[in-house]
């Protein structure tokens, strides 16, 4: 049971294109008429603040496994009157015109592609991906629709194995057990992922951090001694993965989700952005929050590594476990996990298990299973 | 009042005379009369038919160097009458001692006017001073006594060598030349077409308009301003006026200054030009040029007051005067007032933006305005490749323009004008008003939500996202 304000949750929908060139539209028509009226001005941009302090958790009421972040009605503005930052206004307007362009011609583009395109027609403007990455998320927050409605497919690292058929429409069924070490790759398209059908006889799924430990696991077919599905996003997690990884959620609300990641503060914040969200998509991503416990590494694990396996943290490691730390959202005993690595000051990776042999990952999830040693 | 030359002593007389005239507000003349009786002896007379004088410009003068030095024996002879009086008075003026209460002011028989209605002034004195000297100190102040332009008064300077015959030479000067206006001009108008004159001759270099440089007059581009003492003051009647020209010069003009990146700012100080007091020439640098787009490097004190710009475009000449007068007779003393100065070179560098779009922009402005291209070709881009023809004929509506004109090009001009005249607009408020814009989609602000009026700053993300 959730009780929230339904005023305070800022969200971008999921749209057609005709819906969306119309809001761009509106977008223009607006601009305009401010500009010419009697006492003319250029309008500013009101985006959505992307940022911590607009942060809100929507906590279920019963238990913890319903929580989700969302961003509420922070306001910040993007102005053209601001000297040094009149160029990021601009930017808005040129993504969206690139977007307008490419959702009249019905095409989808990559964030890469747009990034090509954009350096073509306004070189001055871009000079770099992650700026048009932010551009892009601007207008996401300026006409409130997600990403993929403005015609940008998400390119997916995102890739599964294991116990699970998924039939593409129009297309044969595949077997993901039988992909081998590569495993079935996750398309950026969410509209193709929201019209898979899935069927499966796992008992759970296993979300794991890194594509290596997801090669051996599915080399080994550890998916065959216990009934899982194995998914990796290879690192920190992308929308499609997790809306894919919701999907299944939610089409398969029996199995519990369980993440395998490195014993590092990283390790943990891919583990919360999969069960929460993140403040980067929040506006759109706030939707694809599921319910995943920590199967490992966690602080019991640590007897089984050798020393030697144990690396300092780093800096950047204790500015992710300082930010998790401060985050109201993170669980009772994954803080008491998390204050624990900060304490020893030290980090360990999945591979360090190897010191018991190849096959001893397989054994540890096994067992870490079966005594449902996972929290 | 210090004089320190027996020429500036004829000028301050000459001066006198000037204001005199200027008060009359009808037709006057100004003569100077200048004869060498030996090569260094002058005889001169300086007659107007201004005001009657009341005595009190010539009794505070200090010449005593002058005369010391023997330029000149301290005599003044002065004759003089005003409108209302029924005789033309006659006095001799002792100016010898240092004192004014042991000067001597000998009242000499009047003459009588017989009921004729006028006014005037003569005076008469000799002085030990060369004739070439003294004519082309009293040209050169007459041409610039010419910027002020003052309708109502005309000069004539006559020299005579007696040793020389037929030596006998007129030089007339006439304000308004060109474009003569009513005598009821005020006195900033006056200034305003006088260094008109003055830029377009090359600052008297020429008799006549340069018409390599000014064949049309959208070449000059000018701004006044005035400030005034408020009634009670306790300086009330004091006036600072301010002429600022933009002119923009052709480069195969013989004339063309290579020193386009300075201004002489001419000073006049009671109708009468001078040099710049230094409190007057501090005050200068404090007015705030960086909102007009200019960039003052240094202010020189070379007898005459420059300005020296950084970063000013190569065939643009800004010329400036300045002049500080009271309106009353006789003139107190005029201690110009730093703040009046400041409003009145403020109100003219504004009036200068007002009437010609487009120059004096701000810093902030063209920085600002080099965005301009960029947005609008976005905006048209929006326009022009949508398939909703409601949409665009609103926007061509909105914009004022015909479909049947509709080019890309059209298009996208007509969003440029009109966003930099919204740029130029705001950047000719005052800089303490925050312009506050709009927003894109008004319905989303609620007043109570948490609006932060900040400026979104990048780099506070927790993660590096490349999803």
């Amino acid at each position: 049971m959730k009780f929230f304000t339904d005023r305070e949750i800022c969200y971008a929908d999921i749209l057609p294109p005709s819906e969306v060139r119309a809001r761009i539209e509106v977008a223009v028509l607006n601009f305009l008429k401010i500009l010419t009226c009697a006492d003319p001005a250029i309008s500013d941009l009101l985006l959505i603040n992307r940022k911590s302090s607009n942060r809100r958790v929507s906590q279920g009421l019963l238990t913890d496994d319903d929580t989700w972040i969302f961003l509420s009605r922070s306001f910040c503005k993007r102005s053209l009157m601001r000297a040094n930052a009149a160029k990021a206004f601009i930017r808005v307007w040129k993504v969206m015109e690139m977007c307008f362009k490419i959702l009249l011609q019905e095409k989808r583009v990559t964030q890469r592609e747009l990034f090509y395109k954009l350096l073509c027609v306004s070189p001055d403007c871009f000079s770099s991906q992650l700026q048009v990455n932010r551009t892009i998320q601007d207008v996401v927050s300026l006409l409130r629709c997600s990403r993929f409605s403005l015609g940008i497919m998400a390119s997916s690292r995102g890739i599964v194995a294991g116990r699970l058929l998924v039939q593409e429409p129009e297309k044969e069924m595949v077997d993901c057990s039988e992909c081998g070490s590569s495993g079935y790759a996750i398309s950026g398209d969410l509209n193709l992922l929201d019209r898979l059908v899935m069927k499966t006889d796992a008992r759970y799924i296993i979300i794991v951090e890194k594509h290596a430990i997801f090669q051996r696991l599915a080399e080994d077919r550890v998916f065959n001694h216990i009934p899982t599905i194995l998914i990796t996003a290879r690192g920190y997690p992308d929308i499609a993965t997790r809306f894919l990884l919701h999907r299944m959620s939610r089409t398969f609300p029996e199995l519990p989700i369980m993440a395998l990641v490195d014993w590092n503060p990283a390790g943990l914040a891919i583990l919360c952005t999969f069960k929460f969200g993140s403040i980067g998509m929040g506006l759109e991503a706030y939707r694809y929050a599921c319910n995943v416990k920590w199967l490992g590494l966690r602080g019991d694990d640590l007897q089984l590594i050798p020393e030697e396996s144990f690396v300092s943290l780093k800096p950047r490691d204790l500015q992710i476990a300082k930010s998790l730390m401060s985050s109201e959202t993170l669980q009772e005993k994954h803080r008491e996990e998390l204050a624990l690595m900060v304490q020893s000051g030290k980090r360990a990776e999945l591979e360090a298990l190897y010191f018991h042999g190849y096959d001893y990952l397989g054994k540890y999830i096994a067992k870490k299973i079966v005594q449902a040693n996972y929290i | 009042m210090e004089i320190s030359s027996a020429s500036n002593l004829c000028l301050h007389l000459i001066s006198c005379a000037f204001q005199r005239c200027r008060l009359s507000l009808q037709l006057c003349r100004i003569s100077a009369v200048l004869k060498s009786l030996s090569p260094s002896i002058l005889q001169i007379s300086i007659s107007d038919t201004g005001i009657g004088s009341c005595l009190e410009e010539f009794q505070d003068l200090n010449c005593s160097s002058i005369i010391a030095a023997e330029f000149w024996d301290g005599i003044l002879s002065v004759k003089t009458t005003a409108i209302c009086d029924d005789e033309i008075y006659h006095y001799h003026l002792n100016l010898r001692k240092n004192i004014s209460s042991s000067r001597t002011l000998t009242r000499l028989p009047s003459n009588p006017k017989n009921g004729l209605k006028f006014s005037g002034t003569e005076v008469y004195l000799s002085i030990s001073e060369s004739i070439d000297v003294l004519v082309s100190e009293i040209n050169h102040f007459f041409q610039k006594i010419m910027i002020l332009n003052i309708p109502n008064i005309a000069i004539e300077v006559v020299t005579e060598r007696e040793d020389i015959p037929g030596s006998r030479c007129e030089n007339v000067f006439l304000a308004n030349k060109s474009n003569p206006g009513p005598l009821s001009t005020s006195n900033v108008e006056c200034l305003k077409s006088g260094l008109e004159d003055y830029v377009s001759r090359h600052g008297n270099s020429l008799t006549q308009k340069c018409n390599t440089c000014f064949a049309t007059s959208e070449r000059l581009k000018v701004g006044s301003g005035i400030a005034c003492s408020t009634e009670n003051h306790k300086s009330s009647g004091l006036m600072m006026e301010v002429v600022v020209i933009i002119s923009e010069l052709e480069s195969k003009c013989p004339c063309f200054r290579e020193c386009s990146s300075k201004t002489e700012v001419l000073y006049f100080k009671d109708f009468t030009p001078c040099s710049i007091s230094h409190s007057t020439l501090n005050v200068l640098s404090t007015i705030d040029w960086q909102s007009y787009g200019l960039t003052l490097e240094n202010v020189v004190d070379q007898g005459v007051c420059v300005l020296e710009w950084g970063d000013s475009p190569s065939h643009s000449q800004i010329d400036m005067v300045l002049h500080c007068y009271n309106k009353q007779y006789p003139m107190h003393k005029t201690q110009p007032e730093q703040h009046l100065i400041k409003k009145a070179f403020t109100a003219a560098l504004n009036n200068l933006k007002e009437t010609h779009p487009g120059i004096l922009r701000s810093a902030h402005a063209l920085k600002i305005c080099s965005h301009a291209p960029d947005l609008a070709r976005s905006i048209a881009g929006l326009i022009l490749s949508s398939n909703d023809p409601d949409f665009q004929g609103e926007c061509f509506s909105l914009l004022g323009l015909e479909s049947r004109e509709i080019g890309a090009n059209a298009v996208e001009d007509c969003i440029q004008e009109k966003i930099v005249s919204v740029i130029e607009m705001n950047d000719r408020k005052p800089r303490q008003r925050n312009v506050v814009a709009p927003s894109l989609f008004e319905d989303d602000c609620d007043h109570d939500s948490n609006y932060q009026d900040k400026e979104y700053e990048e780099g506070e993300d927790e993660f590096l996202y490349l999803d």
